[in-house]
């Protein structure tokens, strides 16, 4: 009864009453994996007016398994924009939704409602 | 009000559910050839985790090599089944040793991982089970013994508490991970999205996860619960090993889990009626009936 006791009470005190302690298993695996994750999308205007989607590796001439996969933070994000600003000239219109993966959910670091390149 | 007598009368059922349970729990005897192919499959199981990691050349401070040795000597015992129950222990000990102080206090990080010390847990359960008296070298100088003395030689038998034990830790287990699920971050999907652009799509989403990713998060964390709360009885069990294992089985090829997969597979032997296992090692073999063993393991 003791060691069932014991089993119950490590998930049990951490996973419902909040008490933290390595001493306590608790049983939330994978729950930090995927925090920080940044889903991108780009998109340019083309010389019609219309939006289209941009696809940032060919712009940039990265490999598409390479570091750029990955936008590992909202500084790299900024990176990125910049460099395709710079690609695609003066003058240009990129638009950029993104989003930050948080233990909440997703929360939204870039809206598309401005020109990413005008700042 | 009742009279006494009735009130009596009312808690007898609940009296007869809790010898049953305690008869259940603690007062089992079965086959121990379960247990003994749980022992053995720990064995390989901590050598798979932590065997090169543990070379002698790995990590050469004594802490480092008294470790390494501890590990070997005792996974050996373990494995081969020598002083099984004792070599269960020193194994289990390695194991915390390794989670508690190597990895927490000297902030190896992966060796605080929940497969580790679920590995560790349950070499330190199976001490408990009649794990040395099957498939061992403990087994085989028992047998030695009763021959030299002319005696029968010792049943493959005992009590199996330490079974139970682990069929406990596995649907604490499976509840507490679904608990940690039943949110409407996980049940929306945004975590497993999450999880799926961090080892696989990189910063691009891909078209259609959302939905995919809110009928898996709903899937998975249904399916926790029915495991905790149905593996333990057989009429449910038969419904859910397969989808258990399935389970299993994906996340070992789609995340890094090391050995938690395999892990809890091979604990899954703990749920099976011992004696039912027995029959079933028996007509695989050969010696026994299958007649008695056809339809035992659902």
């Amino acid at each position: 009864m003791a060691i069932a006791g014991f089993m119950i009470a490590g998930p049990a005190a951490e996973q419902i009453f909040g008490v933290q302690s390595p001493w306590l298993r608790s049983w939330t695996m994978f729950s930090a994996i995927g925090l920080g994750v940044i889903d991108a999308s780009f998109e340019i205007r083309g010389p019609d007016g219309a939006l289209v989607p941009l696809d940032r590796f060919a712009m940039l001439g990265a490999p598409r398994n390479g570091r750029l996969k990955w936008i590992q933070n909202p500084e790299e994000l900024a990176s990125v924009i910049k460099r395709l600003c710079a690609v695609a000239g003066q003058g240009s219109d990129i638009r950029v939704r993104a989003r930050l993966g948080t233990r909440g959910g997703w929360q939204t670091i870039h809206t598309d409602a401005e020109n990413a390149c005008a700042g | 009000m009742p009279a006494p007598a009735d009130a009596i009368a009312d808690w007898r059922p609940a009296q007869a559910v809790a010898a049953r349970f305690a008869g259940w729990a603690a007062g089992t005897e079965g086959s121990s050839r379960s247990s003994a192919l749980i022992r053995i499959g720990l064995a390989m199981l901590f050598w798979s985790r932590w065997a090169c990691e543990l070379l002698l050349y790995m990590d050469q401070s004594p802490a480092g090599l008294f470790l390494a040795a501890n590990f070997f000597v005792a996974t050996t015992l373990l494995f081969i089944g020598y002083h099984s129950r004792l070599a269960a222990v020193w194994t289990g000990s390695v194991g915390l040793a390794m989670y508690y102080y190597f990895g927490f206090e000297l902030g190896r990080e992966p060796w605080t991982h929940h497969h580790t010390y679920l590995l560790a847990v349950a070499a330190l359960l199976i001490a408990l089970t009649p794990c040395d008296r099957s498939y061992s070298l403990d087994r085989y100088l028992a047998v030695t013994r009763a021959e030299r003395l002319g005696i029968s030689p010792p049943a493959e038998r005992g009590n199996l508490w330490g079974l139970r034990l682990i069929v406990v830790q596995l649907s604490v287990l499976y509840f507490f991970a679904a608990f940690d699920k039943s949110n409407h971050t996980f049940l929306s999907g945004a975590r497993l999205e999450q999880i799926f652009l961090w080892f696989y799509a990189g910063s691009d989403y891909p078209a259609g996860l959302a939905w995919l990713a809110t009928t898996l998060a709903f899937g998975v964390v249904a399916l926790e619960y029915c495991l905790a709360l149905g593996l333990p009885f057989r009429a449910t069990r038969r419904y859910l090993v397969l989808p258990g294992l399935a389970f299993h089985a994906i996340i070992y090829v789609t995340l890094p889990v090391y050995t938690f997969s395999a892990t809890m597979a091979l604990l899954y032997l703990a749920y099976f009626d011992a004696d039912a296992v027995d029959r079933v090692i028996a007509r695989l073999q050969g010696i026994g009936s299958a007649a008695t063993a056809k339809g035992e393991i659902s």
